[in-house]
Protein backbone atom coordinates (compact mmCIF):
# COMPACT_ATOMS: atom_id res chain seq x y z
CA UNK A 1 0.00 0.00 0.00
CA UNK A 2 2.04 2.88 -1.15
CA UNK A 3 1.01 6.36 -0.67
CA UNK A 4 1.12 7.96 -3.93
CA UNK A 5 0.70 11.44 -3.38
CA UNK A 6 3.17 14.24 -4.16
CA UNK A 7 4.68 16.02 -0.97
CA UNK A 8 7.07 18.61 -0.02
CA UNK A 9 9.62 18.66 2.87
CA UNK A 10 11.24 21.69 4.34
CA UNK A 11 13.67 20.12 6.80
CA UNK A 12 14.70 22.36 9.48
CA UNK A 13 17.99 21.93 11.68
CA UNK A 14 16.27 22.55 14.94
CA UNK A 15 12.98 23.11 17.54
CA UNK A 16 12.90 26.83 17.19
CA UNK A 17 13.42 27.27 13.29
CA UNK A 18 10.74 24.74 12.90
CA UNK A 19 8.42 26.21 16.01
CA UNK A 20 9.33 29.83 13.92
CA UNK A 21 8.49 28.55 10.82
CA UNK A 22 5.18 26.67 12.14
CA UNK A 23 3.84 30.29 13.31
CA UNK A 24 4.89 31.80 10.37
CA UNK A 25 2.94 29.27 7.88
CA UNK A 26 -0.17 29.09 10.37
CA UNK A 27 -0.56 32.90 9.84
CA UNK A 28 0.09 32.26 6.25
CA UNK A 29 -2.80 29.76 6.12
CA UNK A 30 -0.94 27.05 4.55
CA UNK A 31 -1.59 23.59 4.70
CA UNK A 32 0.74 21.10 6.55
CA UNK A 33 -0.17 17.74 6.28
CA UNK A 34 2.41 16.39 9.10
CA UNK A 35 5.42 16.99 11.09
CA UNK A 36 8.56 14.15 11.62
CA UNK A 37 11.08 15.35 14.95
CA UNK A 38 13.04 13.42 16.82
CA UNK A 39 10.88 14.28 19.84
CA UNK A 40 7.18 15.58 20.83
CA UNK A 41 7.09 19.26 20.72
CA UNK A 42 4.31 20.31 22.52
CA UNK A 43 3.73 23.73 20.93
CA UNK A 44 2.91 21.42 17.71
CA UNK A 45 1.11 18.79 18.98
CA UNK A 46 -0.61 22.09 21.22
CA UNK A 47 -1.58 24.79 17.69
CA UNK A 48 -1.78 22.09 14.25
CA UNK A 49 -5.68 21.89 15.08
CA UNK A 50 -6.42 18.36 15.47
CA UNK A 51 -6.97 16.37 18.73
CA UNK A 52 -5.66 13.14 19.39
CA UNK A 53 -8.08 11.15 21.10
CA UNK A 54 -5.87 8.37 22.09
CA UNK A 55 -5.86 9.33 25.55
CA UNK A 56 -9.60 9.76 26.41
CA UNK A 57 -10.08 6.01 24.51
CA UNK A 58 -7.08 4.68 26.94
CA UNK A 59 -8.58 6.92 29.77
CA UNK A 60 -11.89 4.58 28.97
CA UNK A 61 -9.85 1.44 28.20
CA UNK A 62 -8.37 1.96 31.58
CA UNK A 63 -11.89 2.66 33.27
CA UNK A 64 -13.40 -0.70 31.54
CA UNK A 65 -10.23 -2.93 32.36
CA UNK A 66 -10.09 -1.99 36.42
CA UNK A 67 -13.83 -2.61 36.60
CA UNK A 68 -13.47 -6.18 34.37
CA UNK A 69 -11.08 -7.02 36.66
CA UNK A 70 -12.96 -5.82 39.77
CA UNK A 71 -15.65 -8.11 38.57
CA UNK A 72 -13.63 -11.42 37.26
CA UNK A 73 -12.23 -11.54 40.79
CA UNK A 74 -15.44 -11.07 42.32
CA UNK A 75 -16.81 -13.29 40.72
CA UNK A 76 -14.32 -16.25 41.00
CA UNK A 77 -13.57 -15.67 44.56
CA UNK A 78 -17.26 -14.76 45.50
CA UNK A 79 -19.80 -16.41 43.41
CA UNK A 80 -18.36 -19.60 41.83
CA UNK A 81 -15.92 -20.68 44.03
CA UNK A 82 -15.56 -19.57 47.65
CA UNK A 83 -12.80 -20.44 49.70
CA UNK A 84 -12.31 -19.97 52.81
CA UNK A 85 -8.40 -18.53 53.63
CA UNK A 86 -7.76 -18.09 57.28
CA UNK A 87 -10.60 -16.65 58.19
CA UNK A 88 -10.47 -13.78 55.14
CA UNK A 89 -13.77 -12.45 53.98
CA UNK A 90 -14.41 -13.64 50.49
CA UNK A 91 -14.40 -10.57 49.32
CA UNK A 92 -10.86 -9.32 50.14
CA UNK A 93 -11.16 -6.24 48.22
CA UNK A 94 -7.92 -4.72 49.29
CA UNK A 95 -6.05 -7.74 48.03
CA UNK A 96 -7.63 -7.76 44.95
CA UNK A 97 -6.65 -4.37 44.27
CA UNK A 98 -2.42 -5.24 43.62
CA UNK A 99 -3.72 -7.10 40.62
CA UNK A 100 -6.11 -5.02 39.43
CA UNK A 101 -3.82 -2.28 38.93
CA UNK A 102 -0.95 -4.22 37.21
CA UNK A 103 -3.96 -5.95 34.95
CA UNK A 104 -5.34 -2.02 34.40
CA UNK A 105 -1.80 -0.70 33.19
CA UNK A 106 -0.85 -3.74 30.95
CA UNK A 107 -4.24 -3.44 29.11
CA UNK A 108 -4.52 -0.12 28.73
CA UNK A 109 -0.92 -0.39 27.66
CA UNK A 110 -1.53 -2.68 24.86
CA UNK A 111 -5.17 -1.90 23.74
CA UNK A 112 -3.71 1.99 23.57
CA UNK A 113 -0.96 0.30 21.26
CA UNK A 114 -3.28 -1.80 19.21
CA UNK A 115 -5.85 1.87 18.60
CA UNK A 116 -3.15 3.53 17.53
CA UNK A 117 -1.40 0.85 15.13
CA UNK A 118 -5.24 0.64 13.63
CA UNK A 119 -5.37 4.34 13.12
CA UNK A 120 -2.09 4.53 11.74
CA UNK A 121 -2.38 1.82 9.93
CA UNK A 122 0.50 0.14 10.57
CA UNK A 123 -0.38 -3.68 10.62
CA UNK A 124 1.95 -6.70 9.49
CA UNK A 125 3.58 -6.70 6.19
CA UNK A 126 2.90 -2.66 5.82
CA UNK A 127 5.04 -0.96 3.86
CA UNK A 128 5.86 2.78 5.58
CA UNK A 129 6.84 4.81 3.40
CA UNK A 130 9.45 6.98 5.82
CA UNK A 131 9.83 10.26 4.37
CA UNK A 132 12.98 11.27 5.73
CA UNK A 133 15.46 9.62 7.75
CA UNK A 134 17.01 12.58 9.49
CA UNK A 135 14.15 12.97 11.38
CA UNK A 136 14.58 10.32 13.66
CA UNK A 137 17.77 11.89 13.99
CA UNK A 138 18.52 15.79 13.91
CA UNK A 139 16.34 16.87 11.38
CA UNK A 140 13.02 18.26 11.99
CA UNK A 141 10.84 18.10 9.12
CA UNK A 142 7.66 19.74 7.63
CA UNK A 143 5.17 18.13 5.01
CA UNK A 144 3.13 19.32 2.97
CA UNK A 145 0.85 17.53 0.43
CA UNK A 146 1.62 19.06 -3.10
CA UNK A 147 -2.07 19.65 -4.17
CA UNK A 148 -3.35 21.80 -0.89
CA UNK A 149 -0.22 24.37 -1.52
CA UNK A 150 0.59 26.73 -4.19
CA UNK A 151 3.87 25.36 -4.68
CA UNK A 152 6.25 28.30 -5.15
CA UNK A 153 4.84 30.53 -2.47
CA UNK A 154 5.64 27.33 -0.07
CA UNK A 155 9.23 27.19 -1.66
CA UNK A 156 10.26 30.76 -1.17
CA UNK A 157 8.84 30.85 2.48
CA UNK A 158 10.50 27.80 3.51
CA UNK A 159 13.77 29.70 2.03
CA UNK A 160 13.45 32.57 4.08
CA UNK A 161 12.45 30.80 7.10
CA UNK A 162 16.13 28.91 6.77
CA UNK A 163 15.06 25.27 5.86
CA UNK A 164 18.14 23.62 5.68
CA UNK A 165 16.46 20.96 2.78
CA UNK A 166 13.65 22.07 0.48
CA UNK A 167 13.01 18.24 -0.75
CA UNK A 168 10.11 17.30 -3.60
CA UNK A 169 9.05 13.44 -3.01
CA UNK B 1 15.02 41.00 37.46
CA UNK B 2 15.52 43.12 40.73
CA UNK B 3 12.13 42.89 42.79
CA UNK B 4 10.92 42.92 46.78
CA UNK B 5 8.01 41.23 47.78
CA UNK B 6 5.91 44.26 49.73
CA UNK B 7 3.12 42.89 52.30
CA UNK B 8 0.69 45.21 53.07
CA UNK B 9 0.35 46.06 56.94
CA UNK B 10 -3.27 44.70 56.60
CA UNK B 11 -1.41 41.15 56.36
CA UNK B 12 0.75 41.36 59.32
CA UNK B 13 -2.26 42.22 60.90
CA UNK B 14 -4.19 39.59 59.64
CA UNK B 15 -1.43 37.05 60.80
CA UNK B 16 -2.00 38.61 64.12
CA UNK B 17 -5.24 38.58 64.35
CA UNK B 18 -4.69 34.76 63.43
CA UNK B 19 -2.64 33.94 66.45
CA UNK B 20 -4.34 36.11 68.84
CA UNK B 21 -7.24 33.19 68.10
CA UNK B 22 -4.81 30.35 68.16
CA UNK B 23 -3.36 31.58 71.64
CA UNK B 24 -7.04 32.09 72.85
CA UNK B 25 -7.90 28.75 71.79
CA UNK B 26 -4.71 26.89 73.48
CA UNK B 27 -5.31 29.04 76.75
CA UNK B 28 -9.10 27.88 76.61
CA UNK B 29 -7.65 24.14 75.70
CA UNK B 30 -5.29 24.45 78.64
CA UNK B 31 -8.03 25.21 81.28
CA UNK B 32 -10.70 22.90 79.78
CA UNK B 33 -8.90 20.09 78.85
CA UNK B 34 -4.97 19.44 78.72
CA UNK B 35 -4.64 16.56 77.19
CA UNK B 36 -6.72 17.52 74.21
CA UNK B 37 -4.85 20.64 74.00
CA UNK B 38 -1.69 18.83 73.88
CA UNK B 39 -2.83 16.72 70.88
CA UNK B 40 -3.62 19.90 68.80
CA UNK B 41 -0.48 21.41 69.79
CA UNK B 42 1.57 18.32 68.52
CA UNK B 43 -0.44 18.01 65.36
CA UNK B 44 0.39 21.55 64.25
CA UNK B 45 3.16 21.19 65.62
CA UNK B 46 4.13 18.30 62.90
CA UNK B 47 2.04 20.18 60.37
CA UNK B 48 4.22 23.14 59.82
CA UNK B 49 7.05 21.59 60.56
CA UNK B 50 6.42 18.86 57.56
CA UNK B 51 5.87 21.78 55.14
CA UNK B 52 8.54 23.52 56.13
CA UNK B 53 11.02 20.33 56.17
CA UNK B 54 9.28 19.09 52.62
CA UNK B 55 9.89 23.09 51.21
CA UNK B 56 13.56 22.28 52.02
CA UNK B 57 13.73 18.94 50.08
CA UNK B 58 12.08 20.40 47.28
CA UNK B 59 14.67 23.38 47.27
CA UNK B 60 17.34 20.58 47.81
CA UNK B 61 16.40 18.29 44.90
CA UNK B 62 16.14 21.32 42.85
CA UNK B 63 19.05 21.53 43.61
CA UNK B 64 20.70 18.45 42.84
CA UNK B 65 19.13 17.99 39.71
CA UNK B 66 20.22 21.46 38.51
CA UNK B 67 16.51 22.26 37.92
CA UNK B 68 15.99 25.22 35.32
CA UNK B 69 12.11 25.42 35.39
CA UNK B 70 12.07 25.82 38.86
CA UNK B 71 15.03 28.48 39.48
CA UNK B 72 13.51 31.46 39.45
CA UNK B 73 11.00 30.20 42.68
CA UNK B 74 13.29 29.04 44.85
CA UNK B 75 13.09 31.96 47.21
CA UNK B 76 9.52 30.68 48.22
CA UNK B 77 11.01 27.15 49.75
CA UNK B 78 14.14 28.59 51.22
CA UNK B 79 11.66 31.46 53.35
CA UNK B 80 9.46 27.96 53.98
CA UNK B 81 12.48 26.19 55.56
CA UNK B 82 13.26 29.62 57.49
CA UNK B 83 10.29 28.26 60.06
CA UNK B 84 12.36 25.69 61.26
CA UNK B 85 13.91 27.73 64.01
CA UNK B 86 10.53 28.66 65.58
CA UNK B 87 9.39 25.19 65.12
CA UNK B 88 12.33 24.45 67.15
CA UNK B 89 11.05 26.81 70.21
CA UNK B 90 7.56 25.32 70.22
CA UNK B 91 8.89 21.88 69.96
CA UNK B 92 10.92 22.76 72.60
CA UNK B 93 7.94 23.55 74.82
CA UNK B 94 6.60 19.90 74.25
CA UNK B 95 8.42 19.09 77.06
CA UNK B 96 5.86 19.96 79.70
CA UNK B 97 3.26 17.94 77.89
CA UNK B 98 5.35 14.85 77.52
CA UNK B 99 3.25 12.63 80.18
CA UNK B 100 -0.30 14.09 78.32
CA UNK B 101 0.94 13.19 74.87
CA UNK B 102 3.01 9.69 75.56
CA UNK B 103 2.03 6.56 77.26
CA UNK B 104 5.61 5.53 77.67
CA UNK B 105 6.80 8.39 79.52
CA UNK B 106 4.95 7.50 82.54
CA UNK B 107 7.20 5.25 84.84
CA UNK B 108 4.70 3.69 86.53
CA UNK B 109 3.08 2.25 83.29
CA UNK B 110 6.59 1.55 82.79
CA UNK B 111 6.96 -0.67 85.57
CA UNK B 112 4.20 -3.17 84.45
CA UNK B 113 4.62 -3.16 80.87
CA UNK B 114 7.51 -5.72 79.26
CA UNK B 115 7.04 -4.18 75.75
CA UNK B 116 7.78 -0.98 77.37
CA UNK B 117 10.29 -1.92 79.30
CA UNK B 118 11.91 -3.47 75.90
CA UNK B 119 11.90 -0.38 74.38
CA UNK B 120 12.86 1.58 77.13
CA UNK B 121 16.72 2.36 76.08
CA UNK B 122 15.34 4.13 73.23
CA UNK B 123 11.73 5.32 74.34
CA UNK B 124 12.94 7.66 77.79
CA UNK B 125 12.21 11.23 77.79
CA UNK B 126 15.73 12.35 77.97
CA UNK B 127 16.91 10.60 75.11
CA UNK B 128 13.57 11.60 73.23
CA UNK B 129 14.23 15.04 73.89
CA UNK B 130 18.23 14.99 72.78
CA UNK B 131 17.00 13.55 69.32
CA UNK B 132 14.46 16.30 68.87
CA UNK B 133 17.63 18.80 69.69
CA UNK B 134 19.67 17.00 66.97
CA UNK B 135 17.04 16.79 64.56
CA UNK B 136 16.66 20.56 65.22
CA UNK B 137 20.03 21.26 64.96
CA UNK B 138 20.69 19.68 61.47
CA UNK B 139 17.66 20.85 59.92
CA UNK B 140 18.26 24.29 61.04
CA UNK B 141 21.79 23.84 59.97
CA UNK B 142 21.26 22.83 56.18
CA UNK B 143 17.93 25.15 55.50
CA UNK B 144 19.89 27.63 56.66
CA UNK B 145 23.30 27.47 55.00
CA UNK B 146 21.17 26.60 51.26
CA UNK B 147 19.12 29.88 52.32
CA UNK B 148 22.97 31.94 53.04
CA UNK B 149 24.24 30.78 49.81
CA UNK B 150 21.51 31.57 47.77
CA UNK B 151 21.77 35.24 48.89
CA UNK B 152 24.92 35.14 48.56
CA UNK B 153 24.75 33.73 45.17
CA UNK B 154 22.31 37.33 44.39
CA UNK B 155 25.94 39.36 45.00
CA UNK B 156 28.67 37.41 43.46
CA UNK B 157 27.12 35.32 40.98
CA UNK B 158 29.27 32.58 39.04
CA UNK B 159 29.66 28.87 39.29
CA UNK B 160 31.63 28.24 42.72
CA UNK B 161 28.34 28.78 45.20
CA UNK B 162 25.82 26.76 43.10
CA UNK B 163 28.29 24.13 43.20
CA UNK B 164 28.47 24.24 46.92
CA UNK B 165 24.57 24.97 47.55
CA UNK B 166 24.05 21.12 45.13
CA UNK B 167 26.59 19.43 47.94
CA UNK B 168 24.76 20.65 50.46
CA UNK B 169 21.68 19.86 49.25
CA UNK B 170 23.14 16.43 48.77
CA UNK B 171 23.72 16.38 52.56
CA UNK B 172 20.67 17.37 53.36
CA UNK B 173 18.65 14.85 51.57
CA UNK B 174 20.17 12.15 53.53
CA UNK B 175 20.03 13.81 56.72
CA UNK B 176 15.95 14.16 56.11
CA UNK B 177 15.19 11.09 54.93
CA UNK B 178 17.04 9.22 57.88
CA UNK B 179 16.32 12.22 60.54
CA UNK B 180 12.42 12.90 59.64
CA UNK B 181 11.67 9.70 59.69
CA UNK B 182 12.89 8.69 63.67
CA UNK B 183 11.10 11.75 64.07
CA UNK B 184 8.01 10.31 62.75
CA UNK B 185 8.96 7.61 65.17
CA UNK B 186 9.40 9.57 67.89
CA UNK B 187 6.73 12.14 67.61
CA UNK B 188 3.63 10.31 66.31
CA UNK B 189 4.13 6.43 66.42
CA UNK B 190 5.40 6.64 69.90
CA UNK B 191 2.11 7.22 70.90
CA UNK B 192 0.74 3.71 70.65
CA UNK B 193 4.00 2.31 71.77
CA UNK B 194 2.99 -1.01 71.21
CA UNK B 195 2.27 -0.64 68.00
CA UNK B 196 4.34 -0.10 65.40
CA UNK B 197 5.00 -0.22 61.28
CA UNK B 198 7.94 -0.39 59.00
CA UNK B 199 5.97 2.27 56.31
CA UNK B 200 4.97 4.60 58.68
CA UNK B 201 7.68 7.11 59.10
CA UNK B 202 8.02 7.07 55.10
CA UNK B 203 4.68 7.37 54.36
CA UNK B 204 4.76 10.63 56.54
CA UNK B 205 7.66 11.62 54.53
CA UNK B 206 6.27 11.40 50.92
CA UNK B 207 3.18 13.57 53.26
CA UNK B 208 5.29 16.16 54.07
CA UNK B 209 7.04 16.34 50.73
CA UNK B 210 3.71 15.99 48.95
CA UNK B 211 2.02 18.94 51.35
CA UNK B 212 4.76 21.07 51.15
CA UNK B 213 4.93 21.10 47.19
CA UNK B 214 1.34 22.05 46.67
CA UNK B 215 2.04 25.02 48.97
CA UNK B 216 4.71 26.13 47.45
CA UNK B 217 3.13 26.12 44.20
CA UNK B 218 0.21 27.72 46.17
CA UNK B 219 2.17 30.39 47.53
CA UNK B 220 4.08 31.17 43.92
CA UNK B 221 0.06 31.48 42.53
CA UNK B 222 -1.01 34.06 44.92
CA UNK B 223 2.28 36.10 44.62
CA UNK B 224 1.45 35.71 40.64
CA UNK B 225 -2.35 37.13 41.26
CA UNK B 226 -0.82 40.03 43.05
CA UNK B 227 1.73 40.70 39.83
CA UNK B 228 4.86 38.85 41.21
CA UNK B 229 6.72 36.20 39.01
CA UNK B 230 5.39 37.89 35.52
CA UNK B 231 7.03 34.94 33.68
CA UNK B 232 4.90 32.03 35.30
CA UNK B 233 3.98 30.29 31.97
CA UNK B 234 1.88 26.69 31.98
CA UNK B 235 5.13 25.48 31.29
CA UNK B 236 6.41 26.26 34.73
CA UNK B 237 2.03 25.57 36.12
CA UNK B 238 2.55 22.16 34.14
CA UNK B 239 6.17 21.34 36.28
CA UNK B 240 4.57 21.86 39.39
CA UNK B 241 1.73 19.97 39.16
CA UNK B 242 3.61 17.10 38.21
CA UNK B 243 5.16 17.44 41.41
CA UNK B 244 2.02 17.24 43.39
CA UNK B 245 0.67 14.59 40.84
CA UNK B 246 3.15 12.47 41.11
CA UNK B 247 3.93 12.62 45.26
CA UNK B 248 -0.33 12.01 44.94
CA UNK B 249 0.39 8.90 44.00
CA UNK B 250 3.25 7.88 45.96
CA UNK B 251 1.08 9.01 48.92
CA UNK B 252 -1.71 6.78 47.95
CA UNK B 253 1.04 4.03 47.16
CA UNK B 254 2.35 4.13 50.58
CA UNK B 255 -1.19 4.61 52.82
CA UNK B 256 -2.40 1.29 50.88
CA UNK B 257 0.39 -0.68 50.76
CA UNK B 258 1.07 0.02 54.68
CA UNK B 259 -2.75 -0.55 55.39
CA UNK B 260 -2.98 -4.01 52.61
CA UNK B 261 -0.02 -5.37 54.45
CA UNK B 262 -1.16 -5.13 57.79
CA UNK B 263 -4.70 -5.91 57.10
CA UNK B 264 -3.46 -9.30 55.17
CA UNK B 265 -1.43 -10.43 57.91
CA UNK B 266 -3.75 -9.77 59.94
CA UNK B 267 -1.53 -9.95 63.51
CA UNK B 268 -3.61 -9.13 66.37
CA UNK B 269 -0.94 -6.08 67.71
CA UNK B 270 -0.71 -4.55 64.26
CA UNK B 271 -4.72 -4.66 63.38
CA UNK B 272 -5.55 -3.32 66.43
CA UNK B 273 -4.46 0.56 65.03
CA UNK B 274 -6.67 0.15 61.69
CA UNK B 275 -9.37 -1.35 63.43
CA UNK B 276 -10.27 1.20 66.06
CA UNK B 277 -9.66 3.77 63.24
CA UNK B 278 -11.77 1.93 60.33
CA UNK B 279 -14.43 0.37 62.09
CA UNK B 280 -15.62 2.44 64.85
CA UNK B 281 -18.52 4.81 64.13
CA UNK B 282 -16.35 7.59 66.14
CA UNK B 283 -13.07 7.11 62.94
CA UNK B 284 -14.45 5.47 59.91
CA UNK B 285 -15.93 8.76 58.40
CA UNK B 286 -12.50 10.26 59.11
CA UNK B 287 -10.66 7.29 57.87
CA UNK B 288 -12.35 7.60 54.44
CA UNK B 289 -12.06 11.19 54.26
CA UNK B 290 -8.63 10.86 54.51
CA UNK B 291 -7.88 8.49 51.37
CA UNK B 292 -10.64 10.75 49.39
CA UNK B 293 -9.06 13.89 50.28
CA UNK B 294 -5.63 13.10 50.28
CA UNK B 295 -5.37 11.22 46.90
CA UNK B 296 -8.57 10.00 45.17
CA UNK B 297 -9.70 13.79 44.65
CA UNK B 298 -6.64 15.12 43.23
CA UNK B 299 -6.01 11.95 41.55
CA UNK B 300 -8.73 12.44 39.28
CA UNK B 301 -8.85 15.98 38.82
CA UNK B 302 -5.50 16.25 38.02
CA UNK B 303 -5.20 13.25 35.72
CA UNK B 304 -6.14 15.30 32.45
CA UNK B 305 -3.11 17.68 31.13
CA UNK B 306 -5.16 20.56 30.62
CA UNK B 307 -6.25 20.66 34.14
CA UNK B 308 -2.44 20.35 35.28
CA UNK B 309 -1.96 23.54 33.70
CA UNK B 310 -4.76 25.22 34.40
CA UNK B 311 -4.15 27.83 37.71
CA UNK B 312 -7.79 27.60 38.53
CA UNK B 313 -7.28 23.60 39.38
CA UNK B 314 -4.59 24.26 41.33
CA UNK B 315 -5.72 26.71 43.51
CA UNK B 316 -9.18 24.32 43.66
CA UNK B 317 -6.73 21.85 44.90
CA UNK B 318 -4.22 22.98 47.54
CA UNK B 319 -6.67 24.57 49.63
CA UNK B 320 -8.34 20.46 49.76
CA UNK B 321 -4.79 19.43 50.02
CA UNK B 322 -4.71 21.30 53.22
CA UNK B 323 -7.66 19.98 55.00
CA UNK B 324 -5.93 16.62 53.35
CA UNK B 325 -2.61 17.65 55.83
CA UNK B 326 -4.74 18.06 58.69
CA UNK B 327 -7.29 15.25 58.57
CA UNK B 328 -4.14 12.80 57.80
CA UNK B 329 -2.56 13.48 61.35
CA UNK B 330 -5.15 14.13 62.96
CA UNK B 331 -6.19 10.40 62.30
CA UNK B 332 -2.62 9.43 63.61
CA UNK B 333 -2.32 11.71 66.79
CA UNK B 334 -5.75 12.16 68.21
CA UNK B 335 -7.59 8.50 68.65
CA UNK B 336 -4.13 7.70 70.62
CA UNK B 337 -4.02 10.81 72.63
CA UNK B 338 -7.71 11.75 73.28
CA UNK B 339 -9.56 8.69 72.30
CA UNK B 340 -12.64 10.24 71.30
CA UNK B 341 -13.76 12.47 67.90
CA UNK B 342 -13.45 16.07 69.34
CA UNK B 343 -13.35 18.83 66.76
CA UNK B 344 -14.24 22.04 67.81
CA UNK B 345 -12.84 25.98 68.51
CA UNK B 346 -9.46 24.29 69.68
CA UNK B 347 -8.73 22.42 66.76
CA UNK B 348 -9.78 24.95 64.14
CA UNK B 349 -8.68 27.67 66.43
CA UNK B 350 -5.38 25.90 67.20
CA UNK B 351 -4.41 25.73 63.42
CA UNK B 352 -5.50 29.02 62.56
CA UNK B 353 -3.12 30.56 65.02
CA UNK B 354 -0.17 28.23 63.43
CA UNK B 355 -0.91 29.47 59.95
CA UNK B 356 -0.96 32.95 61.12
CA UNK B 357 2.38 32.31 62.67
CA UNK B 358 3.58 30.10 59.13
CA UNK B 359 2.01 33.10 57.13
CA UNK B 360 4.10 35.44 59.87
CA UNK B 361 7.53 33.89 59.37
CA UNK B 362 7.19 32.71 55.74
CA UNK B 363 5.72 36.29 54.41
CA UNK B 364 8.87 38.58 56.59
CA UNK B 365 11.41 35.74 54.95
CA UNK B 366 10.31 36.11 51.39
CA UNK B 367 10.35 40.32 51.70
CA UNK B 368 13.54 40.12 53.38
CA UNK B 369 15.66 39.17 49.96
CA UNK B 370 14.80 40.01 46.87
CA UNK B 371 12.30 37.73 44.93
CA UNK B 372 14.18 36.15 42.30
CA UNK B 373 17.30 34.87 42.20
CA UNK B 374 18.94 37.01 39.65
CA UNK B 375 22.60 35.37 39.45
CA UNK B 376 21.25 32.35 39.71
CA UNK B 377 22.77 30.31 36.86
CA UNK B 378 19.58 28.95 35.61
CA UNK B 379 17.81 31.97 35.77
CA UNK B 380 17.42 32.71 31.93
CA UNK B 381 16.55 28.84 31.54
CA UNK B 382 13.83 29.43 33.76
CA UNK B 383 12.51 32.96 32.10
CA UNK B 384 12.62 31.02 28.70
CA UNK B 385 10.86 27.51 30.02
CA UNK B 386 8.66 25.81 28.10
CA UNK B 387 7.90 22.18 27.25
Amino acid sequence: MKDQKQHLMGVFDGEDPLVEAFDKLRDEKVEMADFFTPFPIHHILEHHGRKSRLITVSWFYGLFAALGVLAFLYYTAVISWPLNFGGKPSNAFPSFIVITIVLTIFSVTILSLFTFSARAKLWPNVDKRIYHEGATDDKFVILFELDQIDEQKVKSLLKDLGAVEIIEK
Amino acid sequence: MEERLKLSPLYYIGTFILIAVGVAAFIMGFINDPTRAWANFLLNNVYFVSLAVGAVLFLALQRVTQSGWSAGFIRVPEAMGMYLPVAAVLFLVMVFGVHSLYHWSHSEAVAHDPILQHKQPFLNVPFWFGRMLIFFALWILLATMLRRYSLREDEEGGLVIFKKAAHVAKIFIFVILITFSLAGFDWIMSIDPHWYSALFAFKNFVSAFYHAAAIITFIVLLLNQFGYFPFLTRSHMHDFSSYIFMLCIIWGYFWFAEFMLIWYGNIPEETVYFVTRMQTEEWRVFFFANVIINWFIPFMIMMPAPSRRSKLTLKIIVPVLLVGLFLDLYLQIFPGVVGKQVLGFNEIGGFLGFAGLFMLVVGYFLTKANLYPKQHPYMEECLEHHV
